[in-house]
């Protein structure tokens, strides 16, 4: 379309350069419209009458314009065929030109300009297409969607248009019999009914049949336009009669100089003609992902420099202008110091704003920015804080453990060990003023108090439950004391463990350790059964500490010599050393409960031997400074070691000699540790006055790691001179604590 | 909003004391408080003399103004409180103090007039309320850690029954003379029986209403069940380390003249841990129940000595038990801080531990008293490590209703008990004695 209307301009640029030209051969057109080959012709005298070529078009170009443009202008007076025949593969442009009828330029009689003329409408009904027999106004859109209705679409008034009445198969084929024309009909989509086709469409069939060019109007034999030939229309060529240069014949020097050059490179073997290719015929080909990716960080993209803000507008609002005393305080400051290296300024227009001083400073400093800045490709990781803590269960689901003081038992001085009995009554306590305490743990009534000489460094009770006595540690001697009320059958055993008629056979390397005791007869509550005399000099025992099955004891003392370390035994009445020499002093020892394990723990380390063998079994490191304190779980897996470093080692005896998790919770220094002996607790006190419970859930099951939640902190005793809490000891069966402190106060603690 | 004043609230009055208001619906100001409320009955029924009250409103004494208590709450204005009322208890008065040299483990009140007490110096001890001491007498040489009563026709009058427990592994029934004035005079008090089972230092010891029979509950789980008969012979043979023992000369002598050594009826075998107190029912000498450590309550048909309801709380040690008159709800104590109600009537609901309500202490409860006979049965006393003894109304959950401390700085209160009009504490500091006006 579009190319149609420049040629319509350019053909009225024409009209208008040659009126008398372009008129005339309308009139002529009136016959020849009819005939393809006549425009031809036609167009071939135009042509002819025109020697001097417009460059911007070819003839035929202009002659086909010509031929629409006559077509166009005549075609009312044109036959019903031949408006068809010209239209038929335009019909949307048709119906434009329709619309828009086609201006004609004549010479104005009264002026003698040219002027535009339009066709008069003729109001007949063939300018109306109303008469038309297509009805359906549907559109363009797939038939099928009216298949299931009665109606085909649309008139223009908005009525449905029937589908007109169809036969069945013996119709259609009665009517190929009747109807010769039937052969040349086809289906009328939008019509729904068989329309014959028109004699072009016949005519295009018979093309694509033929292979022809289905266009009708193309002439594959158009008769050729002499350009150059002919009258007037040779060519007059310019031709030199100089003679033909030499070196167009005689062989080059300069070639011959440059191919012996080669030549001689051959032969020296310096150029090689025909060389060997190094690799096979195969393709070769560059495995690009192949390579290792290069190590070398990327270059670090350079920093962004800063977006512009209000304040750096050239007409930035009122609040961000500075005040009188804010661009005094400006530029008083260093510049190094200033918040902003530059102040807002206002200017009413672009026009007025000057060039910008900072400029090369700028440029400089963010050279010297990109330069000189070391960047580091800082990653940042996305993890939330939050998931990375595990999921440990609530204390209120792991109820009971000791949450409240309950009563309290003062003693005079400070409170360095504590004992529970076996079955859970009684608690024995014992002072440095060498005072031992009785007392119940549900009242706190003091019912025995014993009075000796010395410092009380430890005290435990036997673990047995058919004996009923506890060992009192004080400087170089124990005490075995026996508690008062006791069941006849209870004592007897007691008296005739702790001082049997016949005293058993001297051992045959006499210890150093000499065990005396008062005879049965001459027992009385007040005084110790049985007392061991550890060698002189070795000090407070540290630590008395029983075996499982209440025959062996272990002492720790603080003296020097041997460790101080010493194994008693009840039955035979004997104590031994059972280390010769030992590296570092002794801080702890600990029989294992199950196995025939001794664990010795050094200010260092924890060395763990087997007692049966006699051998060194493995040494825990906990990496702690001084080890304070230490216990093992009651199944003997699992060993936790207290410092005073404020340290807390759990160890998995079958996992590993470090621990396996280190918990830090006191801020002073741990002094005591205990498990509880059923229930799942462990508890720590230490030198901040505080008790902390947690729960250690061990498992049979070799992959599960034990479970360990704090659970609570129980606070309530003074810090005196230093020392905190000094020792804790559960409650067998019941999940209650006792503590002692260095204030004198041993306190129960109840869940 | 309209001031204070303006506002008021629709309230039902109803109660449980003869004191009966018409069934109707006040329009109470919200600025009232007890005082108006209780003047407000007290006009309405027009009483000859004034009773003061206090008012429950749902589950808790009202303490401040109606209004106050309902912002705190958030209830609005509309709405129809059911306000229920009792006669006001009196904050209990300091009656008397019975100094002792050593912790008092128990106190009885249980005879009109007297005070019994017993001590951890192994001292039994009989005041009367003019806080003479008539008797002390060295009843065990091991602490006593229980008293009892023990009601019996047949002793001649001015003469009591006292059972003591003690950590010496024996119970011993006492015949006191309470007339008599001369302390030194040695016949007046006759140690009759000691009752030997126990192989650990009992807890407790109580009596059955009728004075037949006691119950001893011990640390080693047992609960001994005794008659109150005294044996002409030892059913017991004597230890045999007391024989072999240093002192035997001395306990001979004692056996010549001493108790009878007598032995249970029955052992109540059921309990896992340390019982803490057995004691009877009042309504029916055949019934015991008993509280111990593994955190169970259990009710023994004494007769049969087997157990018939078992109450199974999950980690409540409990120390002491009190059971009301009529046998519907036992009060239970544990170290948890609780003092917990239970229904025991049916045995159905024994699996289910959660006790029916809890009253919560900021310290131990060691022990509980309930009133004697059925005064009022909605109400108890708790006594506990803290040195408070507390007055609770099973109505009011969340408080006690009134709370009093007879000793300064905490000393721990191990026993209370409630007689008629008086409260007696005994613990670390000796024996308080309170009067509690009621009504």
């Amino acid at each position: 379309m579009v190319v149609k209307e420049l040629k319509k301009k350019r053909k009225v640029v024409e009209d208008e350069e040659d009126v008398l030209e372009t008129y005339f051969p309308q009139n002529v057109g009136l016959e020849l419209g009819s005939e393809d080959e006549s425009g031809g012709e036609e167009s071939e005298g135009e042509v002819d009458e025109f020697p001097e070529l417009d460059p911007r078009s070819d003839s035929d170009e202009d002659g086909h314009a010509e031929e629409e443009d006559e077509g166009e202008s005549e075609e009312d007076e044109e036959d019903e065929e031949d408006e068809s025949e010209d239209n038929a593969s335009e019909d949307i442009s048709d119906d434009e030109l329709r619309i828009f009828p086609k201006a004609k330029t004549v010479i104005s009689d009264i002026t003698g300009q040219p002027k535009r003329v339009y066709p008069p409408i003729e109001p007949d009904y063939d300018s109306d297409s109303s008469t038309e027999e297509t009805p359906n106004r549907v559109g363009n859109i797939p038939m099928h969607w009216y298949d299931d209705l009665p109606h085909v679409g649309y008139d223009i008034n908005g009525k449905k248009v029937l589908r007109p009445a169809r036969g069945d198969e013996l119709d259609k084929f009665l009517e190929t019999v009747d109807d010769p024309n039937s052969w040349t009909t086809a289906f009328d989509k939008k019509a729904q009914s068989d329309k014959p086709l028109t004699s072009e469409e016949l005519d295009l069939i018979r093309r694509l049949q033929e292979n022809e060019n289905p266009d009708a109007q193309y002439d594959p034999y158009e008769p050729t336009v002499e350009w150059f030939t002919g009258k007037g229309k040779e060519e007059i060529m310019p031709l030199s009669s100089a003679p033909e240069p030499k070196r167009r014949w005689v062989p080059s020097k300069w070639e011959k100089q440059k191919v012996m050059k080669i030549v001689r490179a051959i032969r020296q073997g310096r150029i090689l003609p025909n060389k060997p290719k190094t690799t096979s015929d195969k393709p070769q080909f560059y495995a690009i992902w192949n390579e290792e990716p290069s190590t070398h960080p990327a270059p670090l993209p350079a920093p962004k420099p800063r977006l512009p803000t209000h304040a750096e507008s050239y007409n930035p609002p009122e609040e961000y202008l500075p005040t009188e005393e804010e661009k005094k305080k400006w530029e008083e400051t260093d510049k190094e110091d200033r918040e902003r290296d530059y102040l807002p300024q206002k200017y009413s227009s672009l026009r007025l704003v000057p060039a910008y001083d900072q400029f090369i400073q700028q440029r400089f400093s963010r050279q010297l920015d990109l330069y000189l800045a070391p960047r580091i490709q800082r990653t940042k990781l996305q993890i939330d804080p939050n998931s990375l803590i595990p999921k440990l269960p609530s204390p209120s689901s792991l109820k009971p453990f000791p949450v409240y003081k309950s009563l309290s038992l003062a003693h005079e001085k400070r409170v360095r060990s504590i004992s529970v009995s076996p079955d859970g009554g009684w608690v024995v306590s014992g002072d440095e003023g060498g005072v031992v305490s009785l007392w119940e743990v549900t009242v706190g009534k003091e019912v025995k108090r014993w009075k000796l000489t010395g410092k009380i460094g430890a005290i435990e009770w036997s673990p047995r439950i058919d004996v009923s006595f506890f060992v009192v540690g004080i400087e170089d001697h124990l005490h075995f004391m026996v508690p008062p009320n006791l069941p006849s059958n209870v004592l007897v055993a007691t008296l005739d463990l702790l001082t049997p008629a016949t005293l058993p056979p001297q051992p045959a390397h006499p210890s150093p350790v000499k065990w005396t005791s008062i005879s049965a007869a001459a027992f009385a509550p007040e005084k110790p059964i049985l007392t061991v005399e550890l060698p002189p000099s070795s000090g407070v025992p540290k630590q008395i500490t029983w075996h499982r099955r209440g025959d062996y004891l272990a002492t720790v003392s603080g003296g020097e010599g041997q460790g101080g370390v010493w194994i008693h035994q009840l039955s035979r009445r004997h104590s031994q050393a059972p280390f010769k020499k030992i590296k570092g002093t002794v801080q702890l020892v600990l029989f294992h409960p199950t196995k025939p394990h001794f664990f010795v723990s050094t200010q260092r380390y924890v060395r763990m031997y087997n007692l049966a063998e006699q051998k060194l079994l493995k040494t825990l490191q906990p990496g702690i400074k001084w080890i304070s304190s230490m216990d093992i779980h009651p199944l003997g897996d699992h060993l936790i070691v207290g410092g005073y470093d404020r340290k807390l080692c759990w160890f998995d005896l079958e996992l590993s000699d470090k621990p396996y998790k280190i918990l830090r919770y006191h801020s002073r220094a741990i002094r005591s540790l205990h498990f509880h002996p059923t229930y799942p607790l462990f508890a720590s006190s230490s030198d901040d006055g505080s008790i902390q419970i947690f729960h250690s859930r061990v498992y049979n099951d070799l992959m599960t790691d034990p479970l360990i939640v704090p659970l609570k902190i129980l606070r309530g005793h003074q810090i005196k001179e230093g020392l905190g809490v000094l020792q804790v000891k559960w409650v067998p069966r019941q999940p209650w604590l006792i503590s002692a402190g260095a204030d004198g106060n041993v306190a129960t603690w109840f869940s | 909003m309209a001031s204070a004043s303006d506002v008021s609230h629709p309230v039902v009055f109803s109660t449980q004391t003869p004191y009966t208001l018409p069934s109707q619906k006040f329009m109470i100001p919200a600025s009232w408080k007890r005082y108006h409320l209780s003047q407000l009955v007290n006009k309405a029924l027009s009483l000859s003399s004034p009773i003061p009250f206090d008012f429950l409103v749902r589950g808790e004494i009202l303490r401040t103004s109606l209004g106050e208590w309902c912002t705190e709450k958030g209830i609005g204005e509309e709405e129809t409180l059911e306000i229920e009322y009792f006669e006001s208890v009196m904050p209990p008065q300091r009656m008397s103090s019975l100094p002792h040299e050593d912790w008092v483990s128990s106190v009885s009140c249980g005879l009109q007039g007297h005070f019994v007490t017993a001590s951890y110096d192994g001292i039994l001890r009989v005041f009367d309320y003019s806080q003479t001491l008539l008797h002390a007498t060295q009843v065990h040489e091991a602490p006593i850690t229980s008293v009892s009563l023990v009601h019996n026709a047949s002793l001649p009058e001015d003469d009591i029954l006292v059972a003591t427990a003690s950590h010496d592994l024996t119970a011993r029934l006492t015949q006191v003379n309470i007339r008599q004035r001369n302390s030194q005079d040695e016949n007046h008090t006759k140690t009759l029986a000691s009752l030997h089972l126990h192989t650990a230092p009992l807890s407790s010891i109580s009596s059955s209403s009728s004075g037949a029979h006691i119950v001893t509950a011990s640390w080693d789980s047992l609960i001994g069940v005794w008659d109150t008969l005294i044996p002409a012979s030892d059913e017991v043979p004597v230890d045999e380390s007391q024989n072999r023992a240093a002192n035997r000369k001395k306990r001979r002598k004692v056996d010549e003249e001493g108790p009878r050594r007598k032995a249970p009826l029955h052992v109540l075998k059921g309990h896992t841990a340390r019982v803490s107190k057995a004691s009877f029912a009042t309504h029916s000498n055949n019934i015991a129940y008993s509280a111990g450590f593994d955190s169970t309550l259990r009710a023994w048909d004494v007769e049969n000595g087997v157990c018939t309801n078992t109450i199974t709380a999950s980690t409540k040690p409990f120390l002491d038990l009190a059971v009301s008159s009529e046998g519907t709800a036992i009060f239970a104590s544990s170290s948890d801080r609780t003092v917990s109600q239970y229904d025991i009537r049916d045995p159905a609901t024994s699996s289910s531990a959660a006790p029916v309500s809890s009253f919560f202490h900021p310290s131990t409860p060691s022990c509980i008293s309930l009133p004697p006979s059925s005064s009022s049965s909605h109400q108890f006393v708790t006594g506990s490590y803290d040195g408070v003894v507390r007055l609770w109304d099973t109505r009011s959950v969340k408080n006690a209703v009134t709370s009093f401390k007879p000793w300064e700085g905490g000393k721990k209160i191990l026993s209370v008990d409630w007689g008629t009009g008086v409260i007696a504490i005994g613990g670390e500091g000796g024996v308080d004695v309170w009067r509690l006006n009621q009504g």
